[in-house]
């Protein structure tokens, strides 16, 4: 059934199509069809070296054209890859006995046996000599583990998780039925290629004849002037940074349209966000810029579920859930998706019981979070489980949505719910500017209870003497607020009901 | 030129900031990161539309080097050694 994703992928040369690299410094662009001879060659040194079908690599690099080659390379010869992100793990012996790793691929200093550097892979593509003989055929059937993928959790040891081909193909065959994308597009792509998904743009380019740029995500501005895509694979931490350019840019263009094409370039069809909740303001702006986003939903455990699309897309929703796929809310609103290929049924890497936590023996998946579908199958999701308030009289406040009206307004840098004794919502917000604007403040307090049940209701706004910060310990490094922190350093005043800016 | 770099470097990193802070009140020698809460997205955000400003090549500069600029006067003083007259 992978016959025409994955199984075209190791046997057919594209014959159109190109991939650019891209950094600070500047591009380098191969047809797809070089791409997939050099592929070739480095599959062959594989082989060399002793890497055999079944055995597992892990490639530890930045983005560029060495991961994508032993990507590839991999995948012909039925190699299993771990991909894992530089700056979330340490290039060593350890590493390789954890994972089962036959060859560690780095570009970080590493000198453990069976570690290898990327200027290597970047030989053996340019050696001729590689270009024979045949490699044996291989088939990927749909329970085959392709690749491990883990967790980007910001606490504890990621967990690693085993994508089955047949997950990727459905997932493969889903985006393109929706997106359709073809010769002509540009794919541009700067989130960790560790991720697998960012790979899938890469698959689709091979293909469907398209082309696709890599870049890395510090460099991601710089070369999005540059390579003038058609579709930017973002998340809403991508797009809050693009807004904010294109705002600054508005002065000085005729229209919103052309600062926006500023910053992409003024080929867009599309903007694909996931990943994380967009601010639904962030999703109108770009709509009102001329650049449709496109709001999707998936987990790691999942891969795509559900995808707004130009065909069909709902304000505030995440999607209609894609082909192959089935959500399933039970009795509490939480979330399950069920899949025709899942992802698979268990961790591969995990602490004892996580996955029994997750996944249900056929390999349904307990998201954890809060949604509801519409009578036309849209998905919304409002909030996490576990962000659930439970009150004294039994009643449960999902904290996310009320956070989120308190975040839209411009004051608000950043706002957090508690409540303390089971009897009162209280906030504790980080305001946008110091000092403080508490007429502006107080009247979205107003605003956001006007909206509410009583139960919902703020009773009182406790404001943080400064901003939250990763410097001060109140935000992760992912730029999250940390609940238990933010709750430890203002707990005296969120537990006095006299303290703060009490509701109009 | 180093007092327009840096009035400038001033108006383009709060810019980019997620809350808003006056651009003349902004600490030269604060860390960028931990002071201002600055991402690596926007930091390089910040220094392609610096560079474009002040007509700096930004190949001039390797990730490495990004790293290494952590605070606002680290930016000016790489600058400085590539930088033209400042165009607004």
């Amino acid at each position: 059934m992978t016959q025409e994703t994955l199984g075209r992928l190791v046997s057919t040369e594209p014959t159109a199509g190109r991939i650019t690299f891209a950094d600070l410094r500047g591009t380098r662009a191969l047809d797809l069809a070089d791409l997939y001879r050099r592929s070739g060659r480095v599959a062959r040194w594989l082989l060399g070296r002793g890497v055999g079908p079944g055995d597992r690599i892990g490639i530890h690099l930045a983005n560029g054209l060495e991961w994508v080659l032993l990507d590839l390379a991999a995948l012909r010869l039925k190699v299993e890859t771990a991909g894992l992100e530089p700056g979330k793990f340490t290039p060593s012996g350890d590493l390789l006995t954890r994972y089962g790793l036959t060859l560690l691929f780095t570009d970080r200093p590493a000198d453990a046996p069976g570690t290898v550097g990327a200027s290597d892979v970047a030989a053996a593509a340019e050696r001729t000599d590689l270009d024979e003989p045949a490699l044996p055929p291989v088939t990927w059937g749909p329970k085959d583990v392709t690749t491990i993928k883990f967790t980007s959790g910001s606490t504890g040891e990621p967990k690693g998780l085993g994508a089955t081909a047949g997950s990727i193909d459905i997932s493969l065959r889903a985006v393109q039925e929706i997106f359709e994308h073809r010769p002509g597009d540009d794919l541009f792509v700067f989130l960790p290629l560790s991720l697998l998904q960012q790979r899938y743009w890469i698959y689709s380019s091979l293909l469907h004849g398209h082309d696709v740029t890599v870049t890395t995500y510090e460099a991601a501005f710089a070369a999005l002037r540059r390579a003038r895509p058609t579709v930017v694979m973002g998340v809403p931490a991508f797009y809050e940074a693009a807004k904010r350019q294109i705002e600054a840019k508005r002065r000085r263009f005729p229209s919103l349209q052309t600062a926006a094409q500023a910053v992409f370039g003024e080929r867009i069809r599309y903007l694909w966000t996931g990943s994380a909740p967009a601010a639904p303001s962030t999703l109108r702006f770009f709509d009102e810029a001329g650049l449709p986003i496109y709001e999707g939903y998936g987990l790691n455990e999942t891969c795509i579920v559900t995808k707004n699309h130009p065909k069909a897309h709902r304000e505030g929703s995440v999607g209609q859930v894609l082909r192959g796929k089935e959500v399933l809310i039970d009795e509490d609103g939480v979330v399950h998706v069920r899949s025709e290929h899942p992802v698979n049924t268990h961790y591969t890497y995990a602490e004892p019981g996580s996955s029994e936590r997750v996944f249900a023996p056929d390999g349904t998946v307990r998201t954890g979070d809060l949604g509801h579908l519409d009578e036309d199958g849209f998905l919304f999701i409002r909030g996490r489980a576990d962000d659930v308030i439970v009150l004294d009289n039994g009643k449960k406040i999902i904290v996310r949505p009320i956070e989120e009206r308190m975040k839209a307004d411009p004051a608000i840098a950043e706002c957090v719910l508690f409540c303390p004794g089971q009897t009162e919502l209280v906030a504790v917000v980080s305001p946008a500017r110091v000092p403080a604007d508490r007429e502006a403040l107080t009247a979205r307090l107003a605003l956001t209870n006007a909206a509410l049940t009583n139960d919902e209701r703020i009773s009182r706004m406790i404001l943080a003497d400064e901003p939250f910060s990763i410097d001060n310990g109140l935000l992760t490094s992912q730029y999250k607020p940390k609940r238990r922190q933010i709750l430890a350093a203002h707990h005296a005043a969120v537990h006095n009901p006299e303290e703060g800016i009490h509701a109009p | 030129m180093l007092p327009e770099l840096e009035a400038t470097a001033r108006e383009h990193f709060s810019a980019v900031l997620t809350h808003d802070i006056d651009p003349a009140a902004l600490d030269l020698d604060a860390d960028m990161v931990g002071h201002y809460a600055l991402t690596s997205l926007n930091k390089v955000l910040f220094l392609t539309e610096l560079c474009e400003t002040t007509k700096v090549d930004l190949g001039n500069f390797t990730e490495h080097d990004l790293a290494g600029m952590r605070t606002l006067r680290d930016v000016t003083t790489a600058l400085a050694r590539h930088a033209g007259p400042v165009e607004n």
